[in-house]
This record gives C-alpha cells, structure tokens and sequence, in this order.
C-alpha cells in the first residue's frame, strides 16, 4: 500500500464522509429523501472546476468546450461549489419541496437525477457532454509542487479540515431547538404545523444547507481527481451515500460518519482487492457490489432499520407520545 | 409540415407503448398503495427474455407473450417475496420507496454479467410501410398500436364489469372496509400483480421492439416516460394515464421532430415539471399527489 494509495482512500473517506453528513441533514434528520443528491455534489464539481480552470480557449484546454474559466485561486473554487450546491437547491425544492406528497417528492429528486445526467450528458457547450471536465487544476498547485507525498498530505488536511467544519455545523444543527424542530416535522408534519413551524420554510433550509455541504464534497474530490464527467454522478451513487446512512444510522451524525466508511470506503476497498485477487471475471465484480449494496439496505431495513447507531430517542417516561414515537420511527 | 405528420405517426407508435406502460404502473400504485420504482427494470428483463426467445429462431410475436408471462410471475413474486413482507412490517411509504429503488438497482445488476453491456434489437422484420398520407408506419408499429387499444379496451372492460375489476376498485378506494364486505383483498392484489406485471412485460418488448436497440440502461427511460404519464394523468388512475400517455406519447415525438430526439426524455420530464408546479394531483384525480401518505 503506498503513500498515494492511502491518500486517495483517506481522501475519499472525507469527501463521503461530509457527503453522508449532509444527506444526514436532509434524509436522517429532517426526512427529505433526496434522490437526487449526487446532483448537487456534480454541480460543486462542475462549478469548482470551471472557477479554476483557464478559458477553454487556453492551448492546453482547447480539446474541451465549457463555460466560464476564471482561474480564480484556491478557496474560491471550493467556496464557489458550496455556494453552486447551495443555490442549485432554490429552484429544485421550490418546484419539489412545496405541494407534493413525500413519496412524490422521492420520485421527483430522482428522476431530476436522471434527467440532469441525461442533459449535462448530451449538451456539450456547457460543460463538455459525456467526455466531461479534464486537466482541472489543483488546490495551490502554482504555489506546490503536486507531484510529491507532502502535497497529499496537504490534501488530506485541507480535507480533514472541511470534515471538521461540516462535522462541527452538522452537530451544531442536530442538538439545537432547530434540530428538534426537524425531527418534529420528521415525525409528523401536521402536528409540527399545528404548533406554528413552517414545513416548507424548514425543508427549503435543510435542502439548500445540504445542497452546499454536497457542493463542498464535490470540489473537493474533483480538486484531487482533476476529471468530472457525468458517468461520476449516476443516480446510483446516491443509493450508496444512502445505504450508508441507513447501515450506520438514520439522524445520528456519528452513525452518518461510522456509514460513509463502512459502505462506500469499504466497498471501494473490498472490490479493489477481490480484482486484484483475479476472482471471477473483473466486469462481474463491480456489479455483484452494487447487488451487495441493495441487499444491504434492504438487509438493514428489514432487520435493524435504526442502524448501527441508532439516533438517540429524547423521549419522557411515561408521555403520552412514547407510543407514538415508536409507531412512526419505522421507515 | 411533412415531418410533423411523420412525427405524429410515430407519436401514435409512442403513446401506444406508454400507455401500456403506464396503466400497469398506475394500477400498481393505485390499487397495492406501491410506488414500484423498480418497474422499469421489469420492463427490460422482459425485453431480455423475449430477446432471448427470438434470438432462437421464433418470431417476435411469441417472445412478446414469453415476455409478458415472465412480467407477470416476476411482478407477483417481488410483491409476495419482497414488498408484502415489507409492508406489512409496517415499513412507512418511503421506506417502501427506497426498497423498491434497491429492488430496482439489484435487478439491473444481476442482469449485466448476463446479458452484456453491448446493445442488442430483435430479429425481426419491420414489415412492410403503410403510407396514410405524410404518416408512414410500418406494419409491426400498426400492430403494436392496435395491440395497445386493445388492451385499453380490455383494462376498461375488466374494472367496468367485471367482478374481479369492481373487487379492485375498491381495494383501491378502502381495502379495510372491502375486506369487511368480504373481497379477499389479499388474492385481489395477487391478481393485480399478475396483471400489471403482465402489462408491465408487454410493455417492455413492445418498447424494445419499437427501439432500434436496447440495453440495461434502456429501463431507466423507460420508468421515467411511465412514471410521467401516470402523474400527468393522476397516479393511481389508469384513464388518466391512458391520457397522460397520449400527452406525453405526441409531445416527445413533435419535440423530437421540432428539436432533438435526445431530449425526448427531458421534454417528457419537462411535462413532469410542470404538472408538479400547477397541478400536483394530476388531470384526472381528485386528491393524487396533495393528500398525505399513508
């Protein structure tokens, strides 16, 4: 195992980690099912690569067609995702979020998934079709040497760092009166609405705070991959940042964390060893994973739906809603 | 204006796959109270089967029913071995929305080492152009549309006058109080299973078959033109989305014609949209997407 081995696994870890923290937000706390979170994570990639990138006109880049190219210095790009994520999630969960059902809502996030890829996919001028976004720069790489161990130590740091920050913001979330208030919409909007929260309000904030944390995670990956295309982002992915939160624990940011390395790390890992190992034939494996990955979830939600780590239940003896709780906590 | 009445032509060829399509999904949803989000994938092991089949020498038209069997006995399988058990775990509607979307990822990639990633197209002659004006459609397209109402006509006739439709009906409206009146709610549904699962097969061939190819991948769109036409209609009602098919069937060819056909998806997707934004319940039904689940 080498140095850049091991920095590519860690970095990945981050990156699912603050991916699955985010989905936590939305699906674990608040109980929007966002199928369509990979989405957001492309459009941090898409938005940082095309913030660091040279116009496309630039000698090296002129086998790729793409908007923008503004060369701006590292934190703009990763900023600038974020804030992509962030924005990109106002006119979805205005037009998702407000009226529908919340099993209508499911559908809708993941056929806009598939549609987003469709049309990334086949609209080349905008930001390059199928082939996608190469020879995007990396963090400081006019200022570092990129090539050496110490850069991928950089990485790993600035990375830990974020998954420090949106460790520290997700928490903040989860234990404040805020957080409550999610769970309480979570559990049942109706009464939530009787007692003066505003669902839409509530959702449209954890859809757009969740949009920018996945917006991060996607600047980040693409800063240390320097590709993006649109075979990165199927809607697939999302299933897995989900199994992860489902396996490691719905609505507990530790559980979203123990989740992102058990599943996709792990899985990445596994994969990568039984190929190495030659068994069976190597097209066969990745799909049997992704076959691994469904009777994961449904493994889980048949017997152990609160996960690893389960959310803790603030719940008082004897109340009236204990029942009710217990009722409705099954998903 | 040629263009635009071939367009037509095969938006008739369109609509006519859809609706099959989408009255099968919605007379799921609408009747077992089940968003199976993996029936597209249906749809293509389907198409697999009767590729199968005519890729042994017989003709499409027998794979077309092969197909349809394995629709029906597959669809009634994954109710009874896999959503049933869920559902009556107590597993809430988005639980149930999630296990069908893994149901969905699974099947897709258990079939992949056996069918292949290259695309595949049946065996069979088009037949020959039937000219009716500017519209050109080949024989197998008119069968397929004739095929489609027939089947239209016999969905209506079965919920209309039959026993077992009447019995599904009000499964569909209350299956507490049709279980007190004494419909054994429980065969009904294993009969609804068997036969949107079977519409879900047809579909699938005829889909593939009005495709110059297919792969995997292919169920992804299909799910999604289905999915769109049974919430334009109203999801839960199959003449709603016998409308919405129609809808959806001619705008996707028109755009196509007008546009480009790689969007036919993202216009169908488009209509999606704005059904959301202005009439969430869908043209036909009265409550729809705005009543709560459960």
């Amino acid at each position: 195992m080498n140095t850049y081995y091991a920095a590519n696994l860690l970095i990945y870890a981050g990156v699912d980690i603050i991916a699955v923290l985010a989905l936590n937000l939305q699906f674990g706390v608040s109980g929007i099912v966002n199928f369509s979170f990979i989405v957001f994570q492309a459009a941090g990639a898409y938005a940082a690569a095309v913030l660091s990138m040279p116009p496309h006109t630039a000698a090296d880049y002129s086998f790729q067609v793409y908007f923008g190219g503004y060369q701006l210095p590292f934190p703009i790009p990763w900023i600038g995702g974020a804030l992509a994520g962030g924005v990109l999630a106002i006119p979805v969960g205005l037009v998702v979020l407000r009226k529908l059902r919340s099993d209508y809502q499911a559908i809708a996030l993941l056929v806009t998934s598939i549609i987003a890829n469709t049309v990334i996919n086949n609209a080349r001028p905008f930001l390059n079709g199928a082939a996608g976004l190469a020879l995007v720069p990396q963090p400081l790489q006019d200022q570092v040497d990129t090539n050496t161990d110490s850069y991928l130590y950089l990485y790993i740091a600035l990375t830990a760092v974020c998954v420090g920050l949106v460790w520290f913001l997700a928490a903040r979330i989860v234990n404040s009166p805020y957080g409550r208030t999610l769970r309480a919409m979570r559990e049942h909007e109706l009464a939530a609405t009787a007692l003066g929260k505003n669902p839409v309000a509530l959702k449209m904030t954890m859809f757009m705070v969740g949009g920018a944390i996945a917006g991060l995670s996607g600047a980040i990956l693409v800063g240390f991959l320097t590709v993006w295309a649109p075979s990165t982002w199927l809607y697939p992915e999302t299933i897995i940042l989900f199994a992860a939160l489902i396996v490691g624990g719905r609505g507990n940011n530790l559980g979203a964390i123990l989740g992102a390395l058990l599943v996709p790390v792990g899985f990445e890992e596994v994969t990568r060893q039984l190929i190495r190992m030659n068994v069976g034939p190597p097209n066969v494996i990745p799909a049997l994973e992704w076959v691994a990955i469904g009777l994961f979830i449904l493994g889980f939600l048949w017997f152990r739906p609160e996960g690893v780590r389960p959310e803790p239940r603030h719940v008082f003896e004897g109340s009236p809603e204990t029942e009710l709780v217990e009722n409705v906590g099954t998903a | 204006m040629s263009i635009f009445a071939a367009a037509f032509g095969f938006g008739l060829v369109s609509m006519s796959v859809i609706a099959v399509a989408a009255v099968g999904f919605t007379m799921q949803f609408g009747i077992t109270n089940m968003i199976n989000l993996a029936y597209g994938q249906v749809m293509i092991s389907s198409a697999y089967v009767a590729y199968y089949i005519n890729r042994a020498g017989v003709t499409i038209w027998v794979g077309m029913i092969a197909g349809a069997v394995f629709g029906a006995v597959f669809s009634f399988l994954l109710n009874r071995l896999v959503y049933a058990p869920f559902q009556r775990k107590g597993t809430s509607h988005i639980g149930m929305v999630i296990v069908s979307l893994a149901v969905s990822l699974m099947l897709a990639n258990l079939l992949l080492p056996i069918v292949g990633y290259f695309s595949v197209s049946y065996q069979e002659h088009a037949g020959n152009l039937v000219r009716l004006g500017d519209i050109v459609v080949t024989n197998n397209q008119i069968a397929i549309i004739l095929l489609s109402v027939a089947l239209m006509l016999g969905i209506h006739a079965l919920l209309r006058y039959t026993r077992l439709g009447k019995a599904m009906r009000a499964t569909a409206a209350n299956p507490t109080l049709a279980r007190n009146c004494g419909i054994p709610t429980q065969r009904v549904i294993d009969m609804v299973w068997l036969i949107t699962g079977a519409l879900c097969g047809l579909a699938g061939v005829i889909a593939a078959l009005n495709s110059d190819s297919f792969v995997i991948a292919s169920g992804a769109g299909f799910l999604i033109t289905a999915l769109a036409a049974a919430v334009l209609g109203g999801a839960g009602q199959p003449y709603g989305a016998m409308i919405g098919a129609v809808i959806i069937g001619l705008i996707t060819e028109l755009s196509a014609a007008a546009w480009s056909p790689e969007y036919k998806e993202v216009v169908a997707f488009g209509v999606l949209v704005l059904v959301m934004v202005l009439r969430p319940q869908g043209l036909l039904a009265k409550r729809g997407a705005l009543a709560a689940a459960g």
